[in-house]
Protein backbone atom coordinates (compact mmCIF):
# COMPACT_ATOMS: atom_id res chain seq x y z
CA UNK A 1 0.00 0.00 0.00
CA UNK A 2 1.61 3.36 -1.13
CA UNK A 3 0.93 6.22 1.21
CA UNK A 4 1.28 9.90 0.27
CA UNK A 5 3.22 12.71 2.07
CA UNK A 6 -0.13 13.94 2.47
CA UNK A 7 -1.11 10.74 4.43
CA UNK A 8 1.74 10.93 6.85
CA UNK A 9 1.37 14.23 7.67
CA UNK A 10 -2.55 13.03 8.81
CA UNK A 11 -0.73 9.61 10.30
CA UNK A 12 1.93 11.97 12.57
CA UNK A 13 -0.48 14.71 13.31
CA UNK A 14 -3.13 12.62 14.58
CA UNK A 15 -0.19 11.03 16.73
CA UNK A 16 1.37 14.05 18.07
CA UNK A 17 -1.82 15.22 18.99
CA UNK A 18 -3.15 12.44 20.53
CA UNK A 19 -0.10 11.93 22.88
CA UNK A 20 -0.28 15.74 23.84
CA UNK A 21 -3.81 15.10 24.85
CA UNK A 22 -2.89 12.07 26.70
CA UNK A 23 -0.17 14.10 28.61
CA UNK A 24 -2.62 16.58 29.72
CA UNK A 25 -5.32 13.90 30.75
CA UNK A 26 -2.95 12.68 32.97
CA UNK A 27 -1.09 15.56 34.41
CA UNK A 28 -4.03 17.29 34.73
CA UNK A 29 -6.06 14.48 36.38
CA UNK A 30 -8.66 13.62 34.23
CA UNK A 31 -7.67 10.23 34.02
CA UNK A 32 -9.61 9.52 36.84
CA UNK A 33 -12.86 11.52 35.98
CA UNK A 34 -12.80 9.46 32.49
CA UNK A 35 -11.48 6.17 32.74
CA UNK A 36 -13.11 5.06 28.77
CA UNK A 37 -12.34 8.74 26.86
CA UNK A 38 -8.48 8.13 28.53
CA UNK A 39 -8.92 4.52 26.88
CA UNK A 40 -9.95 5.78 23.76
CA UNK A 41 -7.02 8.21 23.31
CA UNK A 42 -4.54 5.39 24.74
CA UNK A 43 -5.81 3.06 21.88
CA UNK A 44 -5.57 5.93 19.13
CA UNK A 45 -2.09 6.14 20.10
CA UNK A 46 -1.58 2.10 20.10
CA UNK A 47 -3.30 1.62 16.98
CA UNK A 48 -1.40 4.59 15.37
CA UNK A 49 2.21 2.84 16.14
CA UNK A 50 0.74 -1.19 15.50
CA UNK A 51 -0.42 -0.05 12.21
CA UNK A 52 2.52 2.05 11.09
CA UNK A 53 4.56 -1.30 11.93
CA UNK A 54 2.54 -3.48 10.44
CA UNK A 55 2.36 -1.35 7.39
CA UNK A 56 6.02 -1.13 7.19
CA UNK A 57 6.44 -5.29 7.96
CA UNK A 58 3.23 -6.65 7.56
CA UNK A 59 1.30 -8.19 4.40
CA UNK A 60 -1.53 -6.54 3.20
CA UNK A 61 -3.96 -9.21 4.95
CA UNK A 62 -2.53 -8.52 8.27
CA UNK A 63 -3.04 -5.41 7.99
CA UNK A 64 -6.55 -5.71 6.94
CA UNK A 65 -7.29 -8.06 10.44
CA UNK A 66 -5.17 -5.67 12.57
CA UNK A 67 -6.99 -2.55 11.06
CA UNK A 68 -10.73 -3.65 11.91
CA UNK A 69 -10.27 -5.56 14.90
CA UNK A 70 -8.41 -2.01 16.41
CA UNK A 71 -11.43 -0.17 14.91
CA UNK A 72 -13.99 -3.14 16.55
CA UNK A 73 -12.41 -2.00 19.99
CA UNK A 74 -12.24 1.66 19.29
CA UNK A 75 -16.24 1.69 18.51
CA UNK A 76 -16.97 -0.58 22.04
CA UNK A 77 -14.74 2.31 23.76
CA UNK A 78 -16.65 5.06 21.66
CA UNK A 79 -20.02 3.31 23.22
CA UNK A 80 -18.10 3.16 26.60
CA UNK A 81 -17.43 6.99 26.57
CA UNK A 82 -21.61 7.88 25.91
CA UNK A 83 -22.17 5.64 28.86
CA UNK A 84 -19.14 7.45 30.75
CA UNK A 85 -20.51 10.82 29.78
CA UNK A 86 -24.13 9.59 30.94
CA UNK A 87 -22.84 8.75 34.23
CA UNK A 88 -21.61 12.22 34.63
CA UNK A 89 -24.58 14.31 33.76
CA UNK A 90 -27.41 11.92 34.62
CA UNK A 91 -25.92 10.57 37.79
CA UNK A 92 -25.55 13.78 39.68
CA UNK A 93 -25.81 11.51 43.06
CA UNK A 94 -24.38 8.40 42.24
CA UNK A 95 -27.13 6.98 41.11
CA UNK A 96 -29.43 7.13 37.76
CA UNK A 97 -31.93 10.25 37.83
CA UNK A 98 -35.42 8.52 38.58
CA UNK A 99 -37.22 10.18 36.37
CA UNK A 100 -35.38 9.11 33.28
CA UNK A 101 -35.08 5.85 33.49
CA UNK A 102 -37.56 4.87 31.12
CA UNK A 103 -36.71 8.02 28.48
CA UNK A 104 -33.03 6.08 28.30
CA UNK A 105 -34.31 2.89 27.06
CA UNK A 106 -36.73 4.94 24.39
CA UNK A 107 -33.85 6.66 23.28
CA UNK A 108 -31.49 4.00 22.93
CA UNK A 109 -34.03 1.84 21.03
CA UNK A 110 -35.44 4.10 18.74
CA UNK A 111 -31.78 5.64 18.44
CA UNK A 112 -31.06 2.04 17.52
CA UNK A 113 -34.08 1.72 15.61
CA UNK A 114 -33.24 4.82 13.18
CA UNK A 115 -29.84 4.21 12.72
CA UNK A 116 -30.78 0.59 11.85
CA UNK A 117 -33.85 1.74 9.24
CA UNK A 118 -31.15 3.91 7.57
CA UNK A 119 -28.21 1.59 7.47
CA UNK A 120 -30.72 -1.16 5.72
CA UNK A 121 -31.36 1.04 2.57
CA UNK A 122 -27.43 1.43 1.64
CA UNK A 123 -26.06 -0.81 -0.96
CA UNK A 124 -22.54 -0.08 -1.08
CA UNK A 125 -20.45 -1.12 -4.88
CA UNK A 126 -18.26 -3.94 -2.54
CA UNK A 127 -16.41 -6.43 -4.25
CA UNK A 128 -17.37 -8.94 -1.60
CA UNK A 129 -19.82 -9.80 1.48
CA UNK A 130 -17.35 -8.75 4.25
CA UNK A 131 -16.55 -5.87 3.14
CA UNK A 132 -20.33 -4.58 2.39
CA UNK A 133 -21.00 -5.69 6.21
CA UNK A 134 -18.04 -4.05 7.32
CA UNK A 135 -18.68 -0.29 5.58
CA UNK A 136 -22.68 -0.91 6.72
CA UNK A 137 -21.16 -1.54 10.19
CA UNK A 138 -19.18 1.56 10.02
CA UNK A 139 -22.49 3.77 9.04
CA UNK A 140 -24.88 2.34 11.68
CA UNK A 141 -22.00 2.59 14.66
CA UNK A 142 -21.45 6.34 13.95
CA UNK A 143 -25.05 6.95 13.06
CA UNK A 144 -26.12 5.70 16.35
CA UNK A 145 -23.40 6.99 18.28
CA UNK A 146 -24.39 10.74 16.84
CA UNK A 147 -27.87 10.00 18.26
CA UNK A 148 -26.58 9.58 21.07
CA UNK A 149 -25.03 11.94 22.04
CA UNK A 150 -27.60 14.49 20.60
CA UNK A 151 -30.03 12.81 22.39
CA UNK A 152 -28.00 13.36 25.26
CA UNK A 153 -28.50 17.06 24.77
CA UNK A 154 -31.46 17.12 24.15
CA UNK A 155 -32.35 15.00 27.26
CA UNK A 156 -30.34 16.93 29.75
CA UNK A 157 -31.93 20.36 28.84
CA UNK A 158 -35.01 19.20 29.30
CA UNK A 159 -35.14 17.72 32.07
CA UNK A 160 -32.59 20.64 33.86
CA UNK A 161 -29.46 18.98 34.07
CA UNK A 162 -26.78 21.24 33.95
CA UNK A 163 -23.12 20.35 32.11
CA UNK A 164 -20.09 20.78 33.61
CA UNK A 165 -16.82 21.96 31.46
CA UNK A 166 -14.96 19.06 31.02
CA UNK A 167 -17.91 16.57 30.64
CA UNK A 168 -19.53 18.63 27.72
CA UNK A 169 -16.32 19.48 25.75
CA UNK A 170 -15.62 15.45 25.76
CA UNK A 171 -19.44 15.58 24.37
CA UNK A 172 -19.45 18.00 22.08
CA UNK A 173 -16.43 16.85 20.65
CA UNK A 174 -17.27 13.29 20.00
CA UNK A 175 -21.01 14.48 19.36
CA UNK A 176 -19.34 16.81 16.32
CA UNK A 177 -16.89 13.83 14.67
CA UNK A 178 -19.50 11.23 15.32
CA UNK A 179 -21.81 13.64 12.84
CA UNK A 180 -18.92 14.60 10.64
CA UNK A 181 -17.86 10.85 10.74
CA UNK A 182 -21.51 9.44 10.01
CA UNK A 183 -21.96 12.17 6.77
CA UNK A 184 -18.22 10.43 5.76
CA UNK A 185 -19.20 6.72 6.31
CA UNK A 186 -22.30 7.14 4.11
CA UNK A 187 -20.40 8.65 1.61
CA UNK A 188 -18.04 5.16 1.64
CA UNK A 189 -21.75 3.55 1.34
CA UNK A 190 -22.29 5.11 -1.63
CA UNK A 191 -19.10 5.37 -3.87
CA UNK A 192 -17.32 2.43 -2.26
CA UNK A 193 -13.94 1.88 -0.43
CA UNK A 194 -10.58 1.23 -1.77
CA UNK A 195 -8.00 3.65 -1.83
CA UNK A 196 -7.92 3.43 -5.34
CA UNK A 197 -10.96 5.66 -5.45
CA UNK A 198 -10.28 9.23 -5.20
CA UNK A 199 -13.55 9.72 -3.48
CA UNK A 200 -12.62 7.58 -0.47
CA UNK A 201 -8.83 9.52 -0.25
CA UNK A 202 -10.69 12.69 -0.34
CA UNK A 203 -13.41 11.55 2.65
CA UNK A 204 -10.45 9.94 4.48
CA UNK A 205 -8.44 13.21 4.42
CA UNK A 206 -11.68 15.01 5.94
CA UNK A 207 -12.17 12.38 8.60
CA UNK A 208 -8.56 12.91 9.58
CA UNK A 209 -8.68 16.78 9.41
CA UNK A 210 -11.79 17.15 11.71
CA UNK A 211 -10.27 14.01 14.20
CA UNK A 212 -7.37 16.50 14.54
CA UNK A 213 -9.90 19.23 15.22
CA UNK A 214 -11.35 17.54 17.90
CA UNK A 215 -8.54 16.56 19.59
CA UNK A 216 -7.46 20.33 19.41
CA UNK A 217 -10.66 21.11 21.14
CA UNK A 218 -10.14 18.89 23.59
CA UNK A 219 -6.64 19.60 24.72
CA UNK A 220 -7.94 23.46 25.08
CA UNK A 221 -10.66 22.51 27.27
CA UNK A 222 -9.09 20.04 29.29
CA UNK A 223 -6.22 21.81 29.49
CA UNK A 224 -8.27 24.10 31.59
CA UNK A 225 -9.77 23.36 34.98
CA UNK A 226 -13.36 23.63 35.03
CA UNK A 227 -15.18 27.05 35.67
CA UNK A 228 -13.18 28.56 38.43
CA UNK A 229 -14.52 29.27 41.90
CA UNK A 230 -15.98 32.50 42.45
CA UNK A 231 -16.35 34.08 45.20
CA UNK A 232 -19.31 36.38 46.34
CA UNK A 233 -19.17 40.27 45.43
CA UNK A 234 -20.61 42.89 47.73
CA UNK A 235 -23.40 43.03 45.23
CA UNK A 236 -24.79 39.54 45.46
CA UNK A 237 -24.51 39.31 49.31
CA UNK A 238 -27.09 42.39 49.48
CA UNK A 239 -29.46 40.96 46.63
CA UNK A 240 -29.24 37.68 48.58
CA UNK A 241 -29.86 40.07 51.90
CA UNK A 242 -33.00 41.28 50.17
CA UNK A 243 -34.53 38.79 49.17
CA UNK A 244 -34.25 36.66 51.94
CA UNK A 245 -35.70 39.90 54.08
CA UNK A 246 -38.49 40.15 51.48
CA UNK A 247 -39.36 36.36 51.87
CA UNK A 248 -38.92 37.00 55.95
CA UNK A 249 -41.33 39.47 55.78
CA UNK A 250 -44.06 37.37 53.37
CA UNK A 251 -44.14 34.81 55.64
CA UNK A 252 -44.52 36.78 58.82
CA UNK A 253 -47.46 38.73 56.84
CA UNK A 254 -49.11 35.36 55.86
CA UNK A 255 -48.71 34.08 59.60
CA UNK A 256 -50.82 37.13 60.88
CA UNK A 257 -53.37 36.84 57.85
CA UNK A 258 -53.85 33.22 59.13
CA UNK A 259 -54.20 34.14 62.49
CA UNK A 260 -56.55 37.10 61.86
CA UNK B 1 -28.02 6.37 -9.41
CA UNK B 2 -30.24 3.88 -8.75
CA UNK B 3 -33.77 3.92 -6.23
CA UNK B 4 -32.35 1.79 -3.54
CA UNK B 5 -29.29 4.41 -3.73
CA UNK B 6 -31.56 7.44 -4.33
CA UNK B 7 -33.38 6.46 -0.98
CA UNK B 8 -30.25 6.11 1.01
CA UNK B 9 -28.63 9.41 -0.02
CA UNK B 10 -32.65 11.17 0.90
CA UNK B 11 -32.54 9.35 4.31
CA UNK B 12 -29.19 10.37 4.77
CA UNK B 13 -29.74 13.96 4.25
CA UNK B 14 -32.68 14.22 6.79
CA UNK B 15 -31.00 12.19 9.53
CA UNK B 16 -28.13 14.72 9.16
CA UNK B 17 -30.50 17.83 8.63
CA UNK B 18 -32.54 16.69 11.93
CA UNK B 19 -29.78 15.61 14.28
CA UNK B 20 -28.03 19.17 13.37
CA UNK B 21 -31.51 21.07 14.17
CA UNK B 22 -31.59 19.51 17.58
CA UNK B 23 -28.00 19.51 18.58
CA UNK B 24 -27.73 23.28 17.67
CA UNK B 25 -31.29 24.23 19.18
CA UNK B 26 -30.09 22.34 22.51
CA UNK B 27 -26.73 23.51 22.37
CA UNK B 28 -27.82 26.84 22.04
CA UNK B 29 -30.11 26.34 24.86
CA UNK B 30 -28.00 24.92 27.30
CA UNK B 31 -24.77 27.63 26.40
CA UNK B 32 -27.76 30.23 27.65
CA UNK B 33 -27.71 28.95 31.06
CA UNK B 34 -24.57 28.15 31.71
CA UNK B 35 -22.97 31.13 30.55
CA UNK B 36 -25.20 33.50 32.76
CA UNK B 37 -23.63 36.01 35.21
CA UNK B 38 -25.10 35.83 38.05
CA UNK B 39 -26.66 39.48 37.43
CA UNK B 40 -27.95 38.46 33.98
CA UNK B 41 -29.47 35.02 36.26
CA UNK B 42 -31.19 37.28 38.65
CA UNK B 43 -32.43 39.67 35.16
CA UNK B 44 -33.85 36.53 34.12
CA UNK B 45 -36.51 35.91 36.65
CA UNK B 46 -39.60 37.20 35.76
CA UNK B 47 -41.86 39.13 38.49
CA UNK B 48 -44.49 37.56 40.07
CA UNK B 49 -46.21 38.68 43.21
CA UNK B 50 -44.80 36.51 46.10
CA UNK B 51 -47.78 36.93 48.39
CA UNK B 52 -49.96 35.20 46.22
CA UNK B 53 -47.68 32.58 45.59
CA UNK B 54 -47.32 31.90 48.99
CA UNK B 55 -51.17 32.15 49.61
CA UNK B 56 -51.90 29.57 47.09
CA UNK B 57 -49.07 26.87 48.29
CA UNK B 58 -49.46 27.62 52.30
CA UNK B 59 -53.21 26.72 51.64
CA UNK B 60 -52.32 23.42 50.46
CA UNK B 61 -48.99 22.42 52.24
CA UNK B 62 -46.95 23.72 55.04
CA UNK B 63 -43.60 25.31 55.06
CA UNK B 64 -41.67 22.34 54.93
CA UNK B 65 -43.68 21.09 51.81
CA UNK B 66 -45.94 18.54 53.95
CA UNK B 67 -49.51 18.58 53.27
CA UNK B 68 -51.56 20.11 55.65
CA UNK B 69 -54.37 18.31 57.11
CA UNK B 70 -57.67 17.53 55.45
CA UNK B 71 -59.77 20.11 56.95
CA UNK B 72 -57.50 22.75 56.55
CA UNK B 73 -56.30 22.50 53.22
CA UNK B 74 -57.72 24.11 50.06
CA UNK B 75 -59.46 26.26 51.17
CA UNK B 76 -59.40 28.84 48.16
CA UNK B 77 -62.76 28.62 45.75
CA UNK B 78 -61.62 27.94 41.97
CA UNK B 79 -61.96 31.87 41.17
CA UNK B 80 -60.06 33.15 43.95
CA UNK B 81 -57.21 30.59 42.72
CA UNK B 82 -57.47 31.85 38.83
CA UNK B 83 -57.13 35.68 40.21
CA UNK B 84 -54.09 34.80 42.49
CA UNK B 85 -52.34 32.62 39.92
CA UNK B 86 -52.59 35.27 36.69
CA UNK B 87 -54.15 32.05 34.89
CA UNK B 88 -52.14 29.68 32.52
CA UNK B 89 -50.15 32.51 31.90
CA UNK B 90 -48.89 33.01 34.90
CA UNK B 91 -47.88 29.48 35.57
CA UNK B 92 -46.30 29.63 32.15
CA UNK B 93 -44.03 32.72 34.38
CA UNK B 94 -43.72 30.01 37.10
CA UNK B 95 -42.72 27.63 34.64
CA UNK B 96 -39.85 29.50 32.88
CA UNK B 97 -38.58 30.97 36.39
CA UNK B 98 -37.96 27.05 37.79
CA UNK B 99 -35.43 26.98 35.01
CA UNK B 100 -33.40 30.37 36.49
CA UNK B 101 -34.16 28.72 40.16
CA UNK B 102 -32.16 25.42 38.87
CA UNK B 103 -29.58 27.69 37.25
CA UNK B 104 -29.28 29.87 40.57
CA UNK B 105 -28.82 26.75 42.75
CA UNK B 106 -25.97 25.13 39.98
CA UNK B 107 -24.46 28.92 40.44
CA UNK B 108 -24.04 28.42 44.04
CA UNK B 109 -22.51 24.55 43.58
CA UNK B 110 -19.30 26.27 41.73
CA UNK B 111 -17.70 27.81 45.37
CA UNK B 112 -20.52 25.35 47.83
CA UNK B 113 -20.06 21.55 46.51
CA UNK B 114 -23.04 20.49 48.81
CA UNK B 115 -25.42 22.47 46.63
CA UNK B 116 -25.74 19.68 44.51
CA UNK B 117 -28.28 17.60 46.27
CA UNK B 118 -30.33 20.90 46.63
CA UNK B 119 -29.95 21.31 42.66
CA UNK B 120 -31.09 17.80 42.16
CA UNK B 121 -33.92 18.34 44.36
CA UNK B 122 -34.85 21.36 42.45
CA UNK B 123 -34.30 19.73 39.17
CA UNK B 124 -37.21 16.93 40.31
CA UNK B 125 -39.43 19.99 41.20
CA UNK B 126 -39.03 21.83 37.95
CA UNK B 127 -40.16 18.48 36.34
CA UNK B 128 -43.47 18.15 38.72
CA UNK B 129 -44.08 21.86 38.11
CA UNK B 130 -43.91 21.20 33.82
CA UNK B 131 -45.75 18.02 34.21
CA UNK B 132 -48.57 19.74 36.09
CA UNK B 133 -48.63 22.56 33.60
CA UNK B 134 -48.33 20.28 30.58
CA UNK B 135 -51.86 18.94 32.04
CA UNK B 136 -53.40 21.96 31.57
CA UNK B 137 -52.19 22.81 28.60
CA UNK B 138 -53.62 19.49 27.42
CA UNK B 139 -56.78 20.37 29.44
CA UNK B 140 -57.06 23.91 27.69
CA UNK B 141 -56.90 22.06 24.30
CA UNK B 142 -60.01 19.95 25.16
CA UNK B 143 -62.01 22.84 26.74
CA UNK B 144 -61.55 21.46 30.67
CA UNK B 145 -59.64 23.84 31.26
CA UNK B 146 -61.86 25.47 34.35
CA UNK B 147 -62.16 22.02 35.75
CA UNK B 148 -58.54 20.63 35.84
CA UNK B 149 -56.94 24.32 36.69
CA UNK B 150 -57.68 24.32 40.50
CA UNK B 151 -56.44 20.66 41.24
CA UNK B 152 -53.16 21.01 38.71
CA UNK B 153 -52.48 24.69 39.23
CA UNK B 154 -52.29 25.05 42.93
CA UNK B 155 -49.91 21.58 42.82
CA UNK B 156 -47.53 23.40 39.92
CA UNK B 157 -47.18 26.82 42.68
CA UNK B 158 -46.73 24.58 45.80
CA UNK B 159 -43.57 23.07 43.50
CA UNK B 160 -42.34 26.66 42.63
CA UNK B 161 -43.10 27.98 46.29
CA UNK B 162 -40.66 25.25 47.84
CA UNK B 163 -38.36 26.00 45.08
CA UNK B 164 -37.89 29.26 46.14
CA UNK B 165 -37.67 28.31 49.61
CA UNK B 166 -35.21 25.31 48.90
CA UNK B 167 -32.88 28.08 47.21
CA UNK B 168 -33.48 30.75 49.53
CA UNK B 169 -31.99 28.15 52.50
CA UNK B 170 -29.04 27.28 50.11
CA UNK B 171 -27.76 30.61 49.77
CA UNK B 172 -28.24 31.42 53.48
CA UNK B 173 -26.40 28.13 54.01
CA UNK B 174 -23.71 28.94 51.92
CA UNK B 175 -23.07 32.01 53.16
CA UNK B 176 -23.06 31.52 56.79
CA UNK B 177 -20.87 34.20 58.00
CA UNK B 178 -22.26 36.50 55.73
CA UNK B 179 -26.03 36.07 57.89
CA UNK B 180 -24.20 36.45 60.73
CA UNK B 181 -22.83 39.95 59.83
CA UNK B 182 -26.25 40.75 58.59
CA UNK B 183 -28.39 39.81 61.75
CA UNK B 184 -25.98 41.77 63.96
CA UNK B 185 -26.33 44.38 61.76
CA UNK B 186 -29.95 44.43 62.01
Amino acid sequence: MRLTGLDFLFWAAGFLLNITLMVILWYRHRAKSFPFFTALITLAIVKTIVLYLVQKHGTRDSYFYTYWSLTMVDTILQLCVVYEVAGRVFRPLDVWAPDLRNSFVWLVGLSAAVALGVTSLASPPARTWMQSFVTKGNFFAEALLSELFVAMMGVSVTAGFRWKTHVAAIAQGMGAYSLITALIEAGHAYFGVGREMPAFVVLSQVRMTAYLGCIVYWIFNLSYDEQPARTMTGKMREQILELQTRMAYDLRTLRSRKNT
Amino acid sequence: MSARNSYFITAVAIFLAVNLCVAGYYYFRSRRSSRASWENLLAQLSWTDRNNISQVALDLVDEAGLPRPDGESMNLEPSELWRLIGGLEGLQVLEKNSEVLIDLAFYVQQWYPEALAIAERLRLDARELKWHVARLKGAAETGNLQVSFPFYAQRAVAAYYLMTRRVLSLYEAGNFAMLADLQRAL
